[in-house]
């Protein structure tokens, strides 16, 4: 269906609903949208959607940053991942990069190196908030002694 | 039925401060508190003042004591230290060395 | 006599290190650094101060230190942990929170700033049988990759974990392989 070797730069999904990058495409650019997007091929380049972005099981993507609503990982993101909804990682997942969302969950199986960072306080006793960045990486040294 | 049990094979190294019952059978090195009973079983090492309600020692102890109703030491117990509770019972085979104060 | 379970109760805080051949079950506050060779839970009512070490942590408190596990890391909804974790196999359950760096020991090499880190903790600990498992799901690829730069003293055949934070930056996926060659075809233009 797609030609194997497609580039294309600031690529706009039109619709409201779902793109989608087929497994035979390869994308070199800035991929922007308002609606949804799965990929299922292979992009290289930064991503801000507003809907839900989907990388499938034998995708990948390369990227500075990802943005989007929710993010579906089965396959390979080399990236940061930048949400306003919830990131999950499937169980062949493998992520490398930085994950921010409204939470974040990582499938057993899933392979993952980064950063999560949550908005969340500790209990009281352990430090309540330590949502400053100075605070926080005062914790974490104290934490390492 | 104790709500804190240190296993056989740990060690902790500090305080331990608990509103529960505690049991001992691993060591424990610093400090010990409970507010109810105290067991430091056969086999346990304690080097720690150890405060509670009531203590029984089976094992080894090092350290003052103090509780509010009783200590017993029984056959077995190796305990160093002074003993301050209403009522203290030593059983024989126990090996005990320090005071014992039972004015409370 | 059960098996070797240590649990720190509810109303039992610890102000010191916990250390030991032992499961732990702390439902309590502990302070101080746990470090044992068996398996550690922290209920949904404990909480740690410091780093977690132990064969297989399952989390549903709070932890402000790092968790390492070397068989496995789960944290479970509940979980507000402020530190990195890092294990052969890490699951983090929706509800589960996290502020920190996480590494699974099957990931790719990561970029740059974490590859020092990375290697670090794999190196010391032997990889358990449940990191093979984890292998299974992974494409073919990796086990290549992998096999190479593994260290002596790892179990043979599985020496995932650590020989997947050696070994040099490789090419996961096959698929991705073949668009790393064809950007770099498109760089040299």
């Amino acid at each position: 269906m797609a030609q194997p070797r497609t580039t294309t730069r600031g690529l706009e999904p039109r619709e409201a609903h779902e793109a989608r990058i087929g497994s035979g495409a390869h994308v070199r650019g800035r991929i922007r949208g308002e609606g949804s997007l799965v990929i299922e091929g292979h992009v290289e380049g930064d991503l801000a959607i507003r809907g839900d972005l989907t990388i499938a099981e034998g995708a990948s993507v390369k990227s500075e940053a990802v943005e989007a609503h929710a993010v579906t990982i089965a396959g390979a993101l080399d990236g940061d991942v930048v949400a306003t909804g919830p990131v999950r990682l499937a169980p062949g997942a493998q992520v490398s990069g930085n994950l921010r969302g409204s939470a974040v969950a990582i499938d057993d199986g899933a392979r993952f190196a980064g950063r999560l960072d949550c908005d969340f306080d500790l209990p009281p006793e352990l430090g309540g908030a330590s949502r400053a960045p100075q605070g926080e990486a005062r914790a974490r040294v104290a934490a390492r002694r | 039925m104790a709500s804190t049990v240190i296993g056989a094979g740990i060690t902790i190294e500090g305080e331990i401060t608990t509103d529960e019952d505690v049991v001992v059978a691993g060591t424990v090195r610093g400090k010990l508190s409970a507010k109810e009973a105290i067991s430091i079983e056969h086999g346990a090492t304690v080097e720690a003042d150890v405060v509670g309600g009531s203590l029984v020692v089976a094992g080894t102890l090092t350290g003052n004591v103090t509780a509010t109703e009783r200590v017993d030491l029984q056959p077995g117990a190796r305990v160093v230290g002074n003993v301050k509770a209403a009522r203290v019972t030593i059983a024989d085979g126990a090996q005990f060395k320090g005071n014992v104060d039972m004015d409370v | 006599m059960a098996s070797n379970v240590t649990i720190i109760g509810r109303a039992t805080r610890v102000r010191g290190r916990l250390t030991g051949a032992a499961d732990l079950d702390v439902q309590g506050f502990v302070e101080g650094e746990i470090a044992v060779s068996g398996d550690v839970t922290i209920d949904a009512t404990g909480m740690v101060g410091a780093g977690v070490q132990g064969r297989k942590l399952v989390v549903r408190g709070a932890v402000k230190g790092d968790l390492v596990g070397e068989e496995a890391v789960l944290l479970e909804e509940g979980a507000r942990v402020v530190g990195d974790v890092r294990a052969p196999r890490v699951a983090i359950a929706p509800g589960a929170l996290v502020r920190g760096y996480v590494q699974t020991g099957q990931a790719r090499a990561p970029r740059a700033q974490a590859t020092t880190s990375a290697a670090k903790p794999a190196a010391t600990r032997v990889p358990a049988p449940a990191a093979a498992r984890g292998a299974a799901t992974a494409p073919a690829a990796v086990r290549v990759a992998s096999a190479s730069g593994t260290a002596a003293t790892t179990a043979p055949g599985k020496a995932q974990g650590a020989g997947a934070a050696r070994r040099p930056p490789p090419p996961i996926v096959p698929a991705l392989k073949k668009a790393k060659g064809q950007i770099a075809k498109r760089k040299e233009r």
